[in-house]
């Protein structure tokens, strides 16, 4: 007969020890103990996702429309005072659907990385008490943003229609390539801010100022074009390419090729005096946007490598810095 | 407490010379870091919070950890429970380990009891469904039925600890480290959580304790560790861990 004392004891026996160590020597290896790590946790994960969309909107009766209201109201500020007032619209057709387009895309990143830097000192009270892998708090604040996107998209989708510019075409395979590289960087981003701000609070502000001016960085409410004809114009044509480096301005480019039919062809938009048309031409497209695309992510995944290397070297202290 | 007499006693916590040191920066926003950039030596203290600390501690047995404010006890809990890195050094441990450190047990103040116990059920590695097995005798144990769905935020200390120590004690712990919070609930609770602890004795599991109560420290543990200024100065059994204790009150 065997009591549950002795039955622990033999259970016990036969567990491996699991080690906290000072810092872990082999930097590879670690790294993918601790994705093993998160991934044995997506239960806990999912269920931080859903607490903070939960928690946002908590109490207010309209819940989680709320986070479509604000899009939509830049959508309206955009379309109208930039577009229509200050006439950035007369040389983009479907303004509209290219707007929301670049701003569906901006607010995945802007909110990850807003969200995602005050994700470890927002969530103090856990990280002070109990074991977790900490990477687990940004990456709720990654998987709420990702939520808030999908809905922002299906009204994006809904636009399409409603206009009749519904994407159908190869180029919609950009479309998801563009948002791949957004949450790399994203990833790589909310890991090192979220951990440098337990630190140094400054961070936070800083990052704030960082999202406005990046927005501006980054084809969103402007087109491409716009950006071809003033370097072009200046002769500045090594700015295009300073321009073209920021992975988020590439993505952002692959995105709108996908969404936004209407760039990829010349179209008439109004008259002149004379009574002629007045045609704006296709977009540049970039000619090496997939190569771009591809060395984007590459730079992007070494990033999140050194990233989460960088988190865990600073985690260790997390819960005395709080 | 009489050792069982079980002939095999697996070691579920090593602890291989463990040092922390403390850093206390005095200067936290960027400007006042630019501004004494290079001077930094000035603006921080250091302090070694754990030096050198070496022991293992097998199934079975009741550990109380022992020593005056700012020893580093709840500094040994926090590095046994994995919360905290050592700065040299290694922890090893098996087992599920539950911990209840200082006041609470790691729940999100915006959400509700009921919600807090999926999440903490959750974080100690239990899947929904065993959580909701459980739930209903962890809300009776911790006995705040009315305020489950209450924010706990807005609990008092004791409903804090009581829901604390209910999921902490429900989750089927092998290793169970505890600090100080028992003094918080009223005696009626007190004596409720000393029973779950003397049962769980009985089953073989690990406690870890940190108590400033002498009594209860000779009434519960089997082993007493005593710290002072982060170095262990005794190990053994408790009524010399007692006086251990009292002579480094003295120095």
């Amino acid at each position: 007969m065997t009591n549950p004392a002795q039955e622990r004891a033999t259970r016990l026996a036969s567990l491996p020890f699991q080690t906290t160590e000072a810092i872990s020597s082999r930097p590879i290896g670690a790294f993918f103990r601790s994705v093993k790590e998160i991934v044995a946790h997506r239960e806990l994960l999912d269920l931080l996702i859903r607490r903070e969309l939960k928690s946002r909107y908590k109490d207010s009766a309209l819940g989680f429309l709320w986070s479509l209201v604000k899009p939509l109201t830049m959508l309206v500020i955009y379309f109208v005072f930039i577009g229509q007032i200050l006439g950035a619209a007369r040389g983009v057709p479907e303004f509209a659907i290219f707007v929301f387009a670049g701003l569906t895309l901006w607010g995945l990143f802007s909110e990850i990385i807003a969200s995602g830097t005050g994700s470890i000192v927002g969530n103090a009270g856990l990280i002070k008490k109990v074991y977790l892998p900490r990477e687990i708090f940004p990456l709720a604040s990654v998987g709420s943003a990702i939520f808030n996107f999908l809905v922002q998209f299906v009204v994006l989708v809904g636009a399409t229609v409603v206009l009749g510019q519904v994407p159908f075409s190869a180029d919609i395979v950009y479309v998801p390539l563009g948002v791949i590289v957004v949450l790399i960087y994203g990833i790589a981003l909310a890991l090192l801010l979220s951990a440098l701000n337990v630190y140094l609070r400054d961070i936070q502000y800083l990052v704030e100022v960082f999202i406005l001016l990046f927005f501006w960085a980054s084809p969103i409410v402007y087109s491409w074009s716009y950006v071809v004809d003033a370097a072009q114009r200046t002769g500045y044509v090594w700015l295009m390419e300073i321009y073209l480096w920021n992975p988020i301005t590439v993505a952002m480019l692959a995105f709108q090729k996908g969404m936004w039919t209407a760039g990829s062809r010349d179209n008439v938009m109004g008259q002149d005096a004379a009574g002629a048309d007045i045609v704006v031409q296709a977009q540049p497209w970039p000619v090496d946007l997939n190569l771009r695309l591809l060395i984007a992510a590459l730079i992007g995944l070494v990033l999140v490598w050194i990233c989460q290397r960088v988190f865990s070297r600073l985690q260790g202290n997390f819960a005395q810095e709080i | 407490m009489v050792a069982k007499k079980s002939p095999v006693r697996p070691d579920v916590i090593r602890v291989n010379d463990v040092s922390k040191r403390f850093v206390i920066r005095k200067d936290k926003s960027l400007k006042e870091r630019i501004v004494n950039f290079g001077r930094s030596s000035k603006h921080k203290d250091d302090f070694w919070a754990l030096r050198d600390v070496d022991f293992t501690i097998q199934a079975g047995t009741t550990v109380g950890l022992l020593g005056a404010n700012g020893s580093g006890k709840s500094t040994l809990l926090k590095v046994i429970g994995g919360i905290i890195q050592p700065n040299t050094g290694s922890i090893e441990r098996r087992g599920r380990l539950a911990a209840l450190l200082e006041l609470g047990a790691g729940f999100h103040p915006d959400l509700t009891g009921r919600e807090n116990v999926f999440l903490n059920g959750s974080i100690l590695g239990l899947s929904r469904k065993q959580t909701e097995e459980y739930f209903d005798s962890i809300v009776e144990f911790s006995e705040i039925e009315e305020f489950i769905d209450t924010q706990v935020k807005f609990y008092s200390s004791g409903m804090y600890v009581r829901l604390a120590f209910a999921i902490a004690v429900h989750v089927d712990p092998d290793v169970l480290l505890v600090d100080e919070v028992l003094a918080v609930g009223d005696e009626r609770f007190q004596e409720k959580c000393m029973a779950k602890i003397r049962e769980f004795q009985k089953e073989g599991r690990t406690i870890v304790l940190v108590s400033h109560s002498s009594a209860q420290v000779e009434d519960l543990c089997s082993r007493a560790v005593v710290l002072s200024h982060g170095n262990v100065i005794f190990d053994g059994d408790t009524k010399g861990g007692i006086e251990a204790l009292r002579a480094s009150f003295d120095q």
